[in-house]
């Protein structure tokens, strides 16, 4: 017998991921929702032997079609036939939960469970909800809970379990708008009778989506009743709103909020408050224009070290380890071709791919911690106002800033951001942000080539950087499909986050990267490694690489660089530090770097070095958080752009002199 | 005197009740899930010189860009 599945649906903040949890244990595994970059959560329970697969559904406020995120919670719970539907609805603010939840019900399910939430803090703010009174009134079972001390958990699958099996007769309330709006839902829903999408959907939740505009269910009717029946249903309502004055939108949501209201007052009363809360004490220091930006440097800070001085070291070290196991099985290969294959292609990149993986989980549970503690939307509120003049979003700063360890991390964090316009935007942008290996070719070149002034040369460079990735979110933003700086963030009640839970996301999360992302690392690694050995190995002029190199050398003339430069960067590819130890190899000494080339075009290198393109790893990581064509559209923008500051800065500083 | 405002006009610790927006349905969508519809009553908590509004509403605190405060207009209580 199938395993039957339980969806968890709510606001976000509502303490769903600590029910799933509670619910799952370590039975757990986050992947994606098919073709979308939505992440998806799915963990088992057992209860008397039977077992359940629970769904954790994204989390949403309600159940449009403008987000990516409320889509497919939507369409699971429309399409996904799951047995129980558990809302879970956060008791200190149930006004604005029971819109979802009303929502639910208006999409006809009558297998309903509200897990209602944080009860202690409820009862802490005053407010008295008596959990019996409610699920009479809304017709569906209410768990009270306390997931965070596992208070109620037990009732909660209990409850589950009878809903699943059909033990629970549900009568969830549907609310009742003013006669006009009923009306016009009474008259639509006559125009779609006797068609097929009134067997897969409920006629009157077809109809309240229509008089809302809704662009998938307005695609829907098209599709069964042809762009001539969904003309004549729409020119209804404009009619109508006309007649009306006032959008019905608009009345159906103001009206919604009104019928919860009235629905709460036979469930909840207000006593007396324990004082400001805890969480208006805190923001008052944290979201301060003035002391809020001194603490979130300093949270910076720490996230900043915390990722790279223990990241790092475990980075190098992995990396050892493999170059260490590659050598030690070289000796033991004896078929050159295959040995060069296995060592320095596979090896070199399984080691890569592994290599990241320590930072990525770093990042990860530096994340989660600051977005379960509720600091994260802070973060936004204070950078919005600032970030949103140049097309980014206030939490891009997080990104911006990890960008300056590794990108490929940066990248990851993207995720934090909800709007995915602002999501792609400031993704695109992040490998702009030159990350430790190439300061690393910035410090090397700056302190050869400018050994006096060396730390303002670098200086420039980073600023450079910084200059363009702005300048280039302020442009690319208004290229990406999409509303942005619709800026409207709840600050949830800020909460002490469970370490377990935090290892456990992050450990998932972690493996889906490598999952992702490791694929391209690997295939780039491997061709570079075959470019750089066949026919013949590099150094003798007959590779691949070099040939390849005196391909784009004549391009490379255009901002004073040579042949030499472009197989540089062709390794640089794999990791920026590579551009130095390639210059090494082609070269031989420092020295030899340092007659060859002028300050003029070592500056030009540097600055090429730092926007090129995103190193192979920077690249999968785009992948894995969005797609292949907007990996290659970053990709091809970068080396766009490097090649025009490239060209500038050759030919400006030829005139004003600096030449020689 | 109820005057109808703005919502980014109104000053930390005064209160308002929403009354209607000027900005498309993808805008008001956006807003009525979370507890921004006509009717709800909202009180600031906070207000930035360049950045969101920070408000009360339905029991949860909520930060919302200035372009948007300008396009929700509220009846001063």
């Amino acid at each position: 017998m199938a395993m039957k599945v339980v969806a968890l649906a709510g606001n976000p903040n509502v303490g769903k991921t600590t029910i799933f949890n509670a619910l799952t244990g370590m039975k757990q595994h986050v992947g994606n929702w098919p073709g979308v970059t939505v992440e998806k959560k799915e963990g088992v329970f057992e209860y008397n032997g039977e077992r359940f697969l629970v769904v954790d559904l994204p989390g949403t406020y309600s159940l449009t079609a403008h987000s990516i995120d409320e889509l497919v919670a939507r369409n699971f719970l429309l399409n996904g036939n799951p047995d129980v539907v558990v809302n879970v609805v956060d008791a200190t603010s149930i006004l604005r939960n029971l819109y979802l939840t009303l929502e639910i019900f208006e999409m006809g399910l009558k297998n309903v469970v509200i897990a209602l939430n944080k009860i202690d803090l409820a009862e802490k703010k005053g407010i008295k909800i008596d959990a019996k009174k409610m699920s009479k009134v809304l017709g569906v079972p209410v768990v009270p809970l306390d997931a965070k001390d596992g208070i109620g958990m037990k009732d909660l699958k209990d409850v589950i379990v009878a809903v699943a099996h059909g033990e629970v007769e549900e009568t969830p309330i549907i609310p009742t708008y003013e006669p006009a709006v009923e009306r016009e839902i009474e008259h639509i829903s006559k125009c779609l009778e006797g068609t097929k999408l009134v067997s897969k959907y409920p006629v009157r939740w077809l109809a309240l989506k229509l008089l809302q505009r809704d662009e998938e269910v307005m695609k829907l009717v098209e599709r069964h009743l042809g762009q001539e029946g969904l003309d004549r249903v729409m020119t209804h309502i404009n009619e109508v709103e006309e007649r009306y004055g006032k959008a019905m939108d608009l009345v159906i949501a103001g009206q919604k909020y009104e019928f919860i209201d009235g629905l709460t007052h036979e469930f909840m009363s207000y006593g007396r408050a324990g004082g400001e809360p805890f969480t208006d004490q805190l923001d008052r220091l944290l979201v301060h224009p003035v002391y809020g930006f001194i603490v979130m440097a300093i949270v910076f800070y720490f996230v900043f070290k915390f990722i790279f001085v223990f990241g790092l070291p475990i980075q190098n070290w992995l990396a050892e380890a493999f170059t260490d196991f590659g050598n030690w099985l070289a000796p033991h290969i004896a078929n050159e071709a295959l040995r060069g294959l296995l060592v320095d292609g596979i090896i070199g990149g399984v080691g890569m791919v592994l290599s990241f993986f320590p930072l990525v989980f770093l990042l990860f549970l530096a994340l989660s911690f600051l977005e379960d503690l509720g600091y994260m939307a802070r973060i936004a509120v204070l950078m919005e106002g600032i970030l949103r003049k140049f097309g980014l979003p206030g939490k891009a700063v997080i990104p911006l800033i990890l960008g300056l360890g590794c990108n490929v991390p940066a990248v990851m964090a993207t995720r934090t951001i909800e709007d995915e316009k602002d999501r792609l935007v400031t993704m695109f942008v992040n490998p702009f942000v030159p990350c430790s290996a190439r300061l690393s070719v910035i410090s090397f070149l700056a302190g050869l080539f400018f050994p006096k002034e060396s730390a303002l040369v670098a200086a420039s460079i980073y600023a450079l950087a910084f200059t363009v990735a702005i300048l280039s979110a302020w442009l690319v933003s208004h290229f990406v499909k999409g509303e942005s700086g619709l800026f409207v963030i709840e600050l949830p009640e800020y909460l002490v986050p469970s370490g377990k839970a935090l290892l456990l996301h992050s450990w998932e999360r972690s493996k889906e990267f490598v999952r992702k992302a490791g694929t391209v690392i690997l295939v780039g690694a491997l061709l570079i490694w075959y470019l750089s050995n066949y026919p013949v190995p590099i150094g003798t002029g007959g590779s691949y690489a070099e040939k390849l190199g005196h391909l784009f050398g004549p391009y490379m003339g255009l901002m004073g660089l040579d042949w030499k430069a472009a197989v540089s960067l062709l390794f640089g590819i794999i990791a920026k530090e590579n551009v130095i130890s390639t210059y090494g190899v082609l070269y031989g000494t420092a020295a030899a770097i340092r007659s060859a080339m002028t300050p003029l075009q070592a500056y030009v290198l540097m600055a090429v070095t730092t926007l090129y393109i995103p190193c192979i790893a920077t690249i999968g990581a785009i992948r894995a958080e969005s797609n292949w064509k907007w990996a290659a559209l970053a990709t091809a923008y970068m080396i766009t752009v490097a090649s025009i500051v490239g060209i500038l800065i050759w030919h400006v500083g030829l005139l004003l002199g600096w030449g020689a | 005197m109820n005057m109808i405002v703005p919502l980014s006009e109104l000053r930390p610790g005064e209160s308002g009740v929403v009354i209607n927006f000027q900005g498309g349905p993808n805008f008001r969508s956006k807003l009525y899930p979370m507890g921004l519809a006509p009717g709800v009553i909202i009180r600031v908590l906070d207000r930035f010189q360049f950045g969101p509004v920070i408000i009360e509403a339905g029991g949860t605190r909520l930060a919302v860009g200035k372009n948007m405060a300008d396009k929700i207009l509220v009846r001063k209580l």
